[in-house]
Formats: structure tokens, C-alpha cells, sequence
């Protein structure tokens, strides 16, 4: 996105914070009722870890602390599953890039344009999302056979970007309808056309409702199991969430090894969450409210 | 899924037309990055197979380099989660993208052969002499041989010495014998007896020894014939000898509570003998499912992976599958391999010099002498009773219905189905 | 969003320009062209054919041969008949709503609760969302571990602390199975709800607390009286999204407890698994497909029409 006339929403007002004259002692109690709820939402988490420290250990003699920690669960996925991981993170930053070209443009037009069957169209988005996984990927496959699009990056990101593009275009749509209409109105008399005052403008003032819809695709797409599944037969495009199975067999599954790939794979995503956090929390709503 | 428009069988007037299809998407592929696999390569074979598991893998590979290697061939595995493997060999077949090879599980069989979609072995030239009754018919369908397994498995009894020495129980053979000693070994947090329920192919796979040793009958369940077996389990989880989580357990679960010491006896497969040997804290022995009584038999089910060859329309193909296939089963590489994945050889002779090279193994070796086919009788049909068994053991165990009632509804859920 | 579209409509100038009509009108189908034809050949194809595979004999053999006659509406009785179709969608609808209210009710007590300023509450915030990047496989063998009951953290700890005197049978008891699912289910939706929530409350100007606070309201009647009609917004996107994804649920599910025990969890989306993939009846299985596609779009229909006036300006 380059210079704008308008680089930032003009909805820059402090918001509400719930404590901010609190005392030093009430936020220490919130601080430590923080910790008590981050400790019970994230036990089956710490669980994962504890297991994956115990390999050769049944999941039913697992020790609640890896007293005698043995990183080598950690070691062995790290030395195998590397290409896997960047499979992943290539397929769903490509699903995002797609997802977003979509449904930014999409979201405009129906939030602004009042073209004839806006309703249909949100109607249907909101539709898609019930079709089971099971069967959009069959009837893809299908076709993906037909444009030799099976065992390919590109057919991979296609099929994920479906995964967030529903949510973001229903997302997008309700943050655009909000934007103050004047400053895209003043564009226009300076003669920019409506795309370009979409680029111009639209988008950098969306800036962090674009990156709420990208993070949450992403994380739809680097989640994916199925489409994975489905449109690959061969090992040539093998993310993260498929190649988890070479630790389970048909009878036997080494847990160990699986939770340190679980543990490892949400490495990337987390870092990922942690800077992304100050816009999301930004972008979700957005100018919806007034 | 098929759409015969869009996917023309490549008979020789479309085979031009495809290629031109092919030459014009190659373009295509190039922006897509990796390649197309549309003109199978004449030097490499393909195999479906659920061998995800990196040791079972390359255990495979192994055995498919050395039996490639005497044609001039490579194969290429395709290895999918277990539970997946029909769905995708499915939507392979649609696009008329099969496998040279698929490995399917034995009870699947039937439901691929009535779609006439795989080729008989023996014209091909499999041979098939000296397989186990169990392996044949594992492999059968309607009379016709379509899938040889290279081993199989079944299921017995696993118990810990310790425990039992140290409780002065012998080794239960009848279901009495088995409920007592079952509630002998409980104390604390040790059950006497472990077994998975779960609603799926596993729990109805470890349910059948008990439901064929009593009588029953895949395909009359109304006949109640396996409604001892269904009161046995019952009773087992009412007496408090087994767990109740038995109707979540998984195969594996059973063997971790084992390999805990929380149960003394299993039901499990030779599949976690490798398991079992990795630890030393739990000794263990292996013996046969008890019989319903003294001086009567059990009847364990059979299970494992059979090589099909489907109709993919490449005659040449199929016949160096059937070769590289019929490499595989030779007897020294059926005891090769049957060490390695820990199954049981389907050759007899195999299996006699497995049996005697792993003693310990007699046990699940002698349950797969006389095991039993689950497809034997009900063929293409056996999904569907298998759904209703489950349906019926996983009441009666949680006390929703009493037996007789479960194995009814279970009948007039098949018959409904079927209609 | 209220207030929003009769102010846009008022301020869209008399069509600026007329020389330009033609062009806009093919660029503004040019904006919602892309996204329609893709969902069109990502959703509408398959949604198409699963409604045309729900009258047709549709079985192995079709995906070899490629025939699957037609069998009018037989699918259709057969799972009309079947009786665990009533129990499916009973269970569809308690898992579905209880699984919202509780997402969404922790969600936004957490949203609110972060809303403060206080140490950690940024970074807790993040790490909060890790449950999500967890793959459901392994999310579910954890749980299956955690809830296990008789060697499971849950139960230990629930004894320990006196609040249970014998094990609760969490997933083996069919008349727990569901809560079990639910629960899971819960914790795995909370960090969704909680962050968009978040994001609805940070666009909640300040000055509409203070001037609620000038007017001596309480903390819960300020959060009655403000926070949750400006949120409103918001939370319909939430819930709908919420709805849309919960009612379908499949692989938790199976991965938990496998529609059991004694088909205590089975709901419509394992009763679709279960009748095309373990009986290979894949015509009959699109029946079920076919009706839970139906049953959200009745949703939607509500959906549309509670939120008319921010659709009035567009038709």
C-alpha cells in the first residue's frame, strides 16, 4: 500500500479501559486472576508438553512433571518435519494473500454499491459455511483432477483460502459499511475512479480488519487437515497437519512424538498471534460501532 | 467423485484428445509449481497403502525396493491415515487415478470388489497356494481371489505374569474362569481384565471372539445366539473387573492401562508386542481367548492388510504389480516381513517357521490358524453389521438395553439399511 | 452500523458523475465478480451436487463406473426412518446451543476482563489464543486423556478438592458423553469469541462511559446499559460465525468419543460420516448433508431478517 492521503482510520479515539484508575492493589489481584485463568485455560497445553518430555512412557504413566525431561521427542521432529513446517506456512500464507484479494474488493462492493442481490450474495456466504468439509472437498478434487491442479501448491491455497474467505467477507464487509463515506466521497472528486479509491483509501483505512481476516485464515489454513488430505497423492505438498502422521500408525500412535510436532507446529502461529494481537483487537469491529 | 464427462476413460480415440489436454495444461503446472503426474512413469510402481507410520513406512520400502528391483522397478508409496484410506482410494477411482497397488484393509474388500473395480489375482498369476483358510477367504470375494495378505493378525489374551502368579490365578480358559479370575486380579486401581468397546471397526473387531466362541452369528443377530457374549462384557464391567471407560477405550488405551499395570489381562493384538517388549517393568505371556466353556473352542476374528490390484486399464502394469506382489509373498519374505511388522505369515509353512523362531508369539500364531473372516459371510454388507454391533454391545454396556433387546434392533437396523 | 446506512445513503452524492456510468457499473461488478464466481465453484459446486447425490443410488460402484441412477426419494425415507436421525439432530441442537452460550458467555467475561489495564494482560491476551493452533487430533487425545475416568487430571483433581466423592464417568456414561463433547468444544471456542469480542469493546469510545458514570451508573448496569447494546454488532457476527461452524461439528466429535457410547453423541454431522464412510451409503449420507445445509439456512433467513434495516438501503 503506498502514500495515502488518508494513512490512518480517523476514528483514532482512546478507548475505554476498564481499570485504568484502578489501584497498584486491584490490579495485582487481577494480574493473579489472570494467571489463575490462563493456568486452567492452558493446562491441556502444559499436558501436551509434559507428554511430549516422556517418550517411552504410556499415556496412562505419564507424570504430571517431566521430572526426568528428555528433549529427544523434541529433537527428532525438529531434524524431520522442518520442510513440512514451511509447507505450511507457504500454503497458508498463500491462502491469506488469495483469501484477501477476494474478499476485500467483495466486501466493498456489497457494503457500498448497492448492487442488485446483495442480499443473495450475503445470504449464500453465509450458506457456504455449512456445506461439510467432507463434501467441498470431494467435488474439488474432482475437478482439480481435470485442471491437473492435485499435488500442487497452488490448488492447496486455492482450496484453503475457501476456509476464511466466508468469515472475512461477512467480517469486511461490516467494518467497510462503517467507514465515513465523505473522505472516500473527496476521492472521488479528485477524480480518482472507485478502484483506485478503493486502493488508495478503502484499504489503508481497513488496514486492521485486513489483518484480523489474514490471521484468522491463516490460522484456518494452517489448521487444515482435510483439503491436505483430499487434494494431495503424493508427498510433493505435505504440510504440517499430514506429515503428523508419520507418529501414528493404523494400530499404534506415538503420542510423544506427536504433541512435540503439535507443540513445535504452534510455534510459527504463535509468534505470528503475538504481533498481530494489537491490531486484531483494533480491526474486529471497527468502525461498526459509533 | 465421478463425472464422466469431465474424466473420459482414455480409450485410444480420447487418448489423443487427453494428451492435447495434458500438453495445454502444462503451463499450468508450471505456474503451480510442482508437477503433473498424468502419464504414469513405465519404470515406477504406485501403492496406496496407510503405512503413515515413518518405521512401517520404510519398513515397506524396503520390501518394495528388494521385489522392484528384480523387475527394473521402483515403487512409490502413497501412505494415508488408516481411516482414510477408502475415501481417498475412492476418489482416486473416480478420476480414474489408481494406484497400481492398493492395500486395503481385509474387511474392506468386499465393498471394492462388488464394484468390479479390482482385478482377479490368480489369472495374473499370484500364486496362492499354501495361503491359510483364513487368508483365503480374508481375501475372497464371491469365490473370486482379489487380495493376498502378506500377514495377519488376530487377537488373544495378554496378561501379566506377576499379578497373576502373585494372586495364585491360572490362566483363565473358560468365561467363568475368566470372571473370577478377572475379579480376583482387581484391587485398587488394577482391574482384572481390559477390552476396547469402542463404537467403531476396533471395538467390534475385539467384540467378535467372544460373539462367534458363543455362537452368534454376523448374519442372523437376531437368532441371540451372541447375547452371552454380550452378557459376559456386561458382566465384567458390572463386577467392577474391567473399567467401564472400556466403551472409549481405544486398542492402544487397553494396552497403555496394561503397560501401567492397571489392568492384568488384555484383549489386544500382536501389533503392540513391540511395545510390550520396550518397557521391563510388566512381564507378560500371551494366551488364547478363553472358550465359552470347558472343552469348547474359540473362534478369533482375522485381520490385516490384503494387496488388490484395481482395473486401471494398464494390462502391462497390473502384470508386473502382480509380480512385484507375488515377490512379496514368497515364504522367506512372508517371515521376513511378518517379524518386522509383528503379524503372522499367511503361508502355512511361513507361518510354522514364524511360530517356532517366536515362541513367545504362539499364542496370537495358533489365533490366526483358525481365525475367522469377518466378510465370510455377510461380504459387502459387513459396514453395515459392523455399525450395528457396535450399536448393540455399546448399549448393553452403558445399560440402555438388555441383550436380547440390543441384538434385535440391531438385526432390523441391517435389515432396514439393506432394503 | 444502526446509524451507518441511512448516513451513507443520505451522503451519496447524485451520482457524481454521469459521463462515468458505464464504467462504474461494469467496475462494480468487478469488485464482487471474483469472490462470487469463486465461492460459486468452492461452495455452490459441491453444494449442488451433494443435493443431486441425495436422490441418487450412490454407492462404491458409482466411483468406478460413474453411473448413480436415480432413486427418487428413497434416501430421503430411509434416513427419515432411521431412528437415529431424531436423536442426531436433538443432539445437533443441545451441543450447538450449548456450546455458543458457553463460548460466547466465557468469551466475553474474559474480553471484558482483559479490557483492564493491568500487568500481563496484554501478553495473556496473546498466549490465550494458543488452544486454537492446537490440530483437533491431538486437541481431542488430550482431552480424552484429561477427562479419562479413572486415571484423568480432571476427576483427580475434582476428588482431591472434595467436589466429587466417586469418578464421573465423563465420556463413557451416555448421559454425560454430550456435556463432555460440549465442554471441550467450549475451550476450544473461547479464544475466538474472546478475541473478536476484545476487538468490539476497544471501538467503544470512552466517552460513553463516562458520560454513563456521570449519570451514576453501576458497573453492571454500565455493561448492561452500554457495553452490550454496543457490542451488538459484534456479537451477531460472532454467534452467527459461531453457529454456522459449531452446528457441523464432525472431527472433535469423532475424535473424542465416536458419536458414543451408545450413540449418546451422535449428531448430524458424525450421522453424515457414519452413512457415507463406515456403510458407504454415500447417497444417503448427502441426505443429512443436505438437511443441516437446509436447517442453516433457516438460520440465515433469521439472521437477514433481524438485521433488515442494515440490508434496507441495498436491494
Amino acid at each position: 500500500m503506498s502514500a495515502t492521503p488518508v494513512n490512518r482510520t480517523p476514528r483514532g479515539r482512546t478507548p475505554y479501559r476498564g481499570a485504568t484508575s484502578g489501584s497498584g492493589a486491584r490490579r495485582a489481584v487481577r494480574t493473579a486472576a489472570a494467571v489463575l485463568v490462563l493456568a486452567v485455560l492452558l493446562f491441556p497445553l502444559y499436558w501436551m508438553i509434559d507428554i511430549a518430555l516422556q517418550p517411552g512412557t504410556g499415556l496412562a504413566a505419564t507424570d504430571w512433571f517431566p521430572v526426568h525431561a528428555d528433549w529427544g521427542n523434541f529433537r527428532r521432529v525438529l531434524d524431520s518435519q522442518g520442510s513440512s513446517l514451511l509447507t505450511s506456512l507457504l500454503v497458508a500464507l498463500g491462502a491469506v494473500a488469495v483469501c484477501l484479494a477476494l474478499a476485500a474488493p467483495a466486501a466493498y462492493g456489497l457494503a457500498r454499491f448497492r448492487l442488485p442481490g446483495t442480499r443473495t450474495i450475503v445470504f449464500g456466504t453465509l450458506i457456504t459455511q455449512m456445506v461439510p468439509g467432507m463434501v467441498i472437498a470431494n467435488a474439488v478434487y474432482s475437478s482439480y483432477v481435470d485442471l491437473h491442479l492435485v499435488n500442487t501448491y497452488l490448488g492447496l491455497i486455492l482450496a484453503d483460502a475457501s476456509l476464511g474467505l466466508p468469515f472475512s467477507v461477512v467480517l469486511l464487509r461490516s467494518f467497510m459499511a462503517a467507514l465515513p463515506h465523505e473522505v472516500i466521497e473527496a476521492a472521488w472528486v479528485d477524480g480518482a475512479n472507485r478502484f483506485t479509491a478503493f486502493l488508495r483509501i478503502v484499504l489503508p483505512m481497513s488496514r486492521n480488519a485486513l489483518i484480523t481476516c489474514g490471521l484468522f485464515t491463516f490460522l484456518f489454513a494452517w489448521s487444515d487437515f482435510l483439503f491436505a488430505l483430499t487434494l494431495n497423492t503424493t508427498d510433493d505438498v505435505k504440510p504440517i497437519t499430514l506429515s503428523m502422521y508419520e507418529y501414528m500408525g493404523a494400530h499404534v500412535d506415538d503420542w510423544g512424538a506427536v504433541m512435540a510436532t503439535a507443540v513445535l507446529a504452534a510455534v510459527p502461529a504463535a509468534v505470528l498471534l503475538v504481533v498481530a494481537q494489537k491490531y486484531v483487537a483494533a480491526g474486529v469491529s471497527g468502525g461498526a460501532l459509533k | 467423485m465421478p463425472n464422466p464427462r469431465h474424466t473420459p476413460r482414455p480409450t485410444p480415440g480420447r487418448r489423443r484428445a487427453a494428451l492435447l489436454a495434458v500438453a495445454s495444461t502444462l503451463t499450468l503446472c508450471a505456474v503451480a509449481l510442482t508437477g503433473c503426474a498424468a502419464s504414469p512413469d513405465p519404470h515406477t510402481l504406485t501403492v496406496l497403502n496407510s503405512a503413515t507410520d515413518t518405521a512401517e513406512h520404510a519398513q515397506n520400502q524396503k520390501f518394495f525396493d528388494r521385489c522392484g528391483a528384480e523387475y527394473g522397478l521402483k515403487v512409490r508409496q502413497t501412505s494415508v491415515p488408516a481411516t482414510q484410506v477408502v475415501s481417498k482410494a475412492l476418489r482416486m477411482a473416480s478420476s480414474h487415478s489408481l494406484t497400481d497397488i492398493l492395500e486395503l484393509d481385509g474387511s474392506d474388500l468386499p465393498a471394492f470388489a462388488a464394484t468390479s473395480g479390482l482385478e482377479p489375482l490368480k489369472p495374473l498369476g499370484v500364486d496362492t497356494a499354501g495361503l491359510s483358510r483364513g487368508a483365503l477367504s480374508m481375501g475372497s470375494f464371491q469365490g473370486t481371489f482379489y487380495g493376498i495378505a502378506r500377514s495377519v493378525n488376530s487377537l488373544a489374551l495378554v496378561y501379566n505374569t506377576d499379578l497373576l502368579a502373585r494372586a495364585r490365578v491360572p490362566v483363565p480358559r473358560t468365561w467363568d474362569e475368566l470372571l473370577s479370575a478377572a475379579k480376583r486380579l482387581t484391587s485398587g486401581k488394577t482391574y482384572g481384565m481390559a477390552f476396547s468397546a469402542t463404537p467403531d471397526a476396533d471395538g467390534v473387531y475385539q467384540f467378535l471372539p467372544f460373539f462367534w466362541s458363543s455362537g452368534g452369528d454376523e448374519a442372523h443377530l437376531n437368532d441371540l445366539k451372541g447375547a452371552a457374549a454380550l452378557n459376559l462384557w456386561k458382566t465384567l464391567i458390572s463386577d467392577g473387573s474391567a473399567s467401564s471407560a472400556a466403551v472409549t477405550w481405544t486398542q492402544q488405551d487397553v494396552n497403555d492401562q496394561f503397560l501401567a499395570g492397571r489392568a492384568a489381562m488384555m484383549v489386544n493384538g500382536p501389533w503392540q508386542v513391540p511395545a510390550l517388549d520396550a518397557q521391563t517393568k510388566i512381564h507378560w505371556a500371551v494366551a488364547t481367548i478363553p472358550a465359552p466353556t470347558a472343552g469348547g473352542s474359540t473362534q478369533p476374528p482375522i485381520g490385516g492388510t490384503v494387496m488388490t490390484i484395481p482395473r486401471t486399464g494398464h494390462r502391462d502394469r497390473q502384470a508386473l504389480a502382480a509380480k512385484v506382489i507375488d515377490c512379496l509373498n514368497t515364504e522367506r519374505n512372508q517371515v521376513a516381513w511378518g517379524e518386522a511388522v509383528n503379524n503372522i505369515p499367511t503361508r502355512t509353512a511361513a507361518a510354522a517357521e514364524y511360530r517356532k523362531d517366536n515362541p513367545k508369539l504362539a499364542g496370537f500364531a495358533d489365533a490366526v490358524a483358525t481365525a475367522r473372516s469377518r466378510t465370510a459371510l455377510v461380504g459387502a454388507g459387513w459396514p453395515g453389521v459392523q455399525t450395528a454391533l457396535a450399536q448393540a454391545f455399546q448399549s448393553v454396556l452403558t445399560g440402555s438395553a438388555a441383550p436380547e433387546r440390543a441384538l434385535r434392533r440391531a438385526q432390523a437396523s441391517v435389515d432396514a439399511a439393506s432394503k | 452500523m444502526t446509524t451507518s446506512a441511512p448516513t451513507s445513503t443520505a451522503l451519496v452524492p447524485p451520482r457524481p458523475a454521469v459521463r462515468r456510468r458505464p464504467t462504474a457499473a461494469w467496475l462494480r461488478w468487478g469488485f464482487v465478480a471474483p469472490a462470487v464466481v469463486y465461492m460459486a465453484a468452492f461452495f455452490g459446486y459441491p453444494l449442488v451436487r451433494n443435493v443431486l447425490m441425495s436422490f441418487q443410488h450412490y454407492t462404491p460402484k458409482t466411483f468406478f463406473t460413474g453411473s448413480a441412477p436415480f432413486s427418487g426419494l428413497g434416501n430421503w425415507r430411509a434416513v427419515l426412518d432411521n431412528p437415529l436421525l431424531g436423536q442426531a439432530l436433538w443432539h445437533t441442537l443441545v451441543f450447538t446451543v450449548g456450546s455458543l452460550a458457553g463460548q460466547f458467555c466465557i468469551g466475553l467475561a474474559l474480553a471484558v476482563f482483559f479490557n483492564g489495564r493491568f500487568r500481563l494482560a496484554g501478553f495473556a491476551r496473546a498466549v490465550l489464543l494458543l488452544p486454537w493452533l492446537v490440530p483437533m487430533v491431538v486437541s481431542s487425545v488430550v482431552w480424552r486423556k484429561l477427562l479419562d475416568q479413572d486415571t484423568g487430571v480432571v476427576n483427580t483433581a475434582l476428588q482431591d478438592v472434595h467436589l466429587a466423592h466417586s469418578p464421573v464417568h465423563w465420556l463413557s456414561s451416555p448421559s454425560l458423553a454430550l456435556l463432555s463433547a460440549i465442554l471441550v468444544n467450549i475451550w476450544i471456542g473461547i479464544p475466538f469469541n474472546m478475541v473478536i469480542l476484545y476487538g468490539g469493546l476497544q471501538e467503544i469510545p470512552r466517552e460513553v462511559y463516562e458520560a454513563a458514570a456521570l449519570d451514576g451508573a453501576g458497573p453492571w448496569q454500565t455493561f448492561r446499559r452500554v457495553t452490550l447494546p454496543m457490542l451488538r454488532p459484534v456479537i451477531t457476527v460472532v454467534l452467527v460465525l459461531g453457529f454456522m461452524s459449531t452446528i457441523k461439528i464432525l472431527d472433535l466429535i469423532l475424535a473424542l468419543t465416536g458419536g458414543g457410547p451408545a450413540d449418546s453423541t451422535q449428531t448430524l454431522g458424525t450421522l453424515t460420516y457414519q452413512l457415507s464412510f463406515q456403510s458407504l451409503d454415500f447417497g444417503q449420507g448427502a441426505v443429512v448433508g443436505t438437511l443441516l445445509v437446509a436447517i442453516s439456512a433457516v438460520f440465515a433467513v433469521f439472521y437477514l431478517r433481524a438485521n433488515r434495516a442494515e440490508f434496507a438501503g441495498e436491494q
